[in-house]
Parts: C-alpha cells; structure tokens; sequence
C-alpha cells in the first residue's frame, strides 16, 4: 500500500472516529490537555499498526488504542506526582460556564458531570463507551478486554452508583 | 423468572443486549412485579438524564490539525526510509486532502496517455476544472484559504478577490458540508473554489465567469458579457476517474469535481444551482 493510500483509508476508516476517540479520552484521563496527548497518541500508534487492521469493527479497534493512550497517559501523570483525587473544580473550569452556573451546580446536568467523572475507571470507562458512543457489550468487551458478562456487571454496578448520587443530589435540592 | 435474577440482567435488557426468549421472561416478569417495574423505571429515568446531561467531549478544532502534522511527520519519515523518489512529496500530506489523493496517486501515471487518448468532451472547461482539483489537492498546495464551515464567511471573503460572487450554499443537512474556500484558476480564468465534502471526499465547486466568448471584454463590467448568460443544464461525465458536474447560469459557469459517484455530484448540482 502507498503512503497516500494507507493514509486515505487511514483518514476514512480511523479518524473519521476523533470525536468519539476524544470524547474517551477526556472522560478516561479527565483533563482536556491529556486527552489531546492521548488522542495524538493514539493516532500515531493507530496508523503505525494500520497494516494489521482486520476484524468487523475499526472503531473498537481505535477505541482499544486510544484506551490503551489514555491509561499509559494516567501511569506518567502518576509517576510524576502523587496520585491525587478527583477536583471537580478544576476540572470542570474548562466547561462552558454560563451566568446560571451557579445555579447549574445544583442541577441534574451538574451532579451527572460530576457522577460520571467521580466514578471508578472500570465503570466509567463502560458506562460511557455504552451511554455517549452506544457500542455493544461485545465491542465494550473488545475494547476493555473483559469478558461480555464483567461488561454487564460492570454497567450494572456504574449504573446503581450513579443513581445513589443523583438520588442524593435530588434530596438535598429538596431539604 | 424471579426478581433477583432480573435485576441481574435488566440493564442489559435495558440496552437490548438479550435474546429475544429472555426478553420475553422480563417482560412477563415487569407486567405483574410492581417493585421490579419501579426498578426499570428508575433505571429508564437514569438513562434519560445520562443521555441529556452527561457532556459529549468533541475533539478541538485545534486536534485535528496536530494529528495531521504527526502523521505529515511519520510518513516524511517512512518515506526517507523507502528512498522512494517520492520522499518528500508527502512530507507536507494533509489528512483532509488524502481522500482524493488516493485516486491522484493512482492516476498520476496515466494521466498523460490518456489526456492525449481522449478527444475533448463537449464541454470544453470539464478537462481544465479537472486539473485545477488535481492541482488544488497537490501535497505543496493549500485547498483551501478560507476555512469556515459559516457561508456567511466563506462567500464574504471572496469579496474583492474576485470580480462576482460565487453562490455559497448550506448543504450540511443534504451531506454536503461546506469546508472553505480559495481562489483558483481554471483554464487560466481567476476562479472561485468553494470547498465542500462530502462522507470525507472533497469537492471543488468551481465558479468563473462566462468570458469564453467575450475575452476582451472590460473584467468590472458584468453587462459585457450578456452575450454569454446562457443557462446550460447539469451534465456529469467522468473525467480519468472523476466525477465532473457542469453547468451554467447567470452568467457564470459551474464545475463541480469529485471523487465521489457521479449520482451523488449530480444532486449536489441540483442543491447548489437550486434558487
């Protein structure tokens, strides 16, 4: 295959899948520079190993790779500092903040953001491979290399802690 | 089935994940347990604020382009190893150009041949806007000068570039997104490229004004040329592997060139000349 084939076929067949390649990314490292590194990354390595692209679906193939980006991406950031919690301040100051922002934090597009993003990786990375990009478990199970019922059960288990929070956040906007 | 083994598999019956006999057993289940049923409402209502609220993380505008230098940078360096004649040639490859290179590549080798093959098609404009596409995708030239996805940009900077405005038209929801725009020539007239793509192929709409038969008439003066306001339907052809659409109205002459089928350059004709 020619350069400029490999990289056509690169272009139409892997990055037309950025977004939901980003969108993993940043959910999985949880800060927007890192998912750039890991999305670039990602891309690289992808079209490194493009030659051995079979199998039915390219976009659980990329999506494994960036998975992979991102999970190397979080080892460096803890081995150069310690591993620290999830500050959802700081890491929600990049969203767009409107004048209601203050208002927003105590509504249910708040406490989801911050659901998700609080949750352990492993029912993070399910939940939102199953709920923004809707794969199958089969595809969720390729790309977390898993089997299809730790899939499940994962999605069960992500599901029920979200939904304590979010019964929580409703609580106390009652109280 | 009983209510702890359905609220093992409700959420993969929730996301449609079980075979239809289990399906069946969950449904009967839900009909007649009050309690499972407020689960799967539960459930329902989680999935509703998930699927309203939880942020989708587009990629930055910025991204794309970083990716594309990586990968100009990969294939520089695999193409110094190969010591192909090439190497450098697609060292400046843009991803967004690529698409139709592949055809570009391919053809390059004929294009020569069966230039000298072929007698000119009717339309005597339908060759030259093919090479302008061709030229327009080379590694070393930019496709496009003004990106903007905003037809209120792109049309606007034509303005004082060239001596008629171009129709710039909002096609995203037909497939046809609009990416740009340049300034080209085709058969040595001053052109406007307006770039569109479509499923990632690119299309050059080429627009310039019907000069062919008034050449010396003053460039400012668009009275001058009535003579050549003639309406000529759309016509397609394939010209060396790309789909040609032409045609002409008020004045201007259209060509719009692709890799795409030649059914689907023919409806984007129809969308653009559409009043």
């Amino acid at each position: 295959m020619s350069d400029a084939s490999k990289l056509s076929r690169f272009e139409a067949v892997v990055l037309v899948h950025l977004d939901a390649a980003y969108n993993l990314a940043r959910w999985l490292t949880r800060d927007a520079a890192g998912a750039d590194d890991a999305v670039q990354d990602a891309c690289l390595r992808a079209f490194r190993f493009f030659d051995n692209l079979h199998g039915p679906s390219p976009k659980a193939w990329f999506m494994t790779i960036v998975r992979n980006a991102s999970l190397d991406w979080l080892k460096v950031q803890r081995a150069s500092r310690a591993e620290e919690s999830y500050d959802e301040d700081l890491h929600t100051a990049g969203a767009a903040e409107s004048v209601e922002a203050a208002a927003a934090r105590d509504s249910d597009a708040h406490w989801v953001r911050v659901g998700i993003a609080a949750l352990p990786r492993e029912y993070r990375e399910v939940l939102v491979l199953r709920e923004l990009e809707e794969l199958s478990y089969k595809e969720i199970s390729a790309i977390v290399d898993v089997p299809i019922g730790t899939v499940m059960s994962r999605l069960s288990r992500g599901r029920d802690l979200l939904q304590q929070r979010l019964l929580q956040s409703r609580e106390r906007k009652r109280s | 089935m009983n209510c702890t083994r359905l609220q093992q598999v409700l959420d993969a019956h929730i996301d449609g994940e079980l075979d239809r006999a289990t399906t069946g057993e969950i449904t009967a289940h839900l009909t007649e347990c009050a309690s499972c049923a407020a689960l799967r409402e539960q459930r329902s209502a989680l999935r509703q604020a998930l699927r309203a609220h939880a942020p989708y993380f587009k990629a930055p505008a910025a991204l794309a382009p970083t990716i594309q230098r990586s990968l100009d940078r990969a294939m520089a360096e695999s193409a110094a190893k190969l010591q192909s004649s090439a190497t450098g040639r697609n060292a400046g490859l843009s991803w967004l150009h690529a698409t139709a290179l592949a055809s570009v590549a391919a053809l390059a080798g004929l294009i020569a041949g069966y230039w000298l093959a072929q007698p000119l098609p009717d339309y005597p404009l339908r060759d030259p806007a093919v090479a302008s596409h061709v030229a327009a995708l080379a590694p070393t030239r930019q496709l496009i000068q003004v990106a903007s996805s905003d037809r209120h940009t792109v049309k606007p900077w034509f303005q004082g570039k060239i001596d008629f405005a171009p129709p710039v038209k909002d096609l995203a929801g037909d497939g046809y997104v609009l990416i740009g725009g340049r300034l080209d020539q085709v058969a040595d007239k001053p052109a406007a490229a307006v770039v569109y793509q479509v499923r990632k192929h690119v299309i050059n709409l080429f627009v310039w004004r019907a000069t062919d038969k008034a050449p010396n008439s003053p460039a400012a003066d668009p009275t001058a040329n009535s003579n050549t306001d003639v309406t000529a339907a759309i016509a397609t052809a394939s010209v060396r592997g790309f789909s040609v659409t032409t045609w002409a109205a008020g004045g201007l002459r259209f060509a719009a060139v692709s890799d795409v089928d030649g059914r689907d350059l023919t409806r984007f004709a129809q969308l653009v000349s559409a009043p």
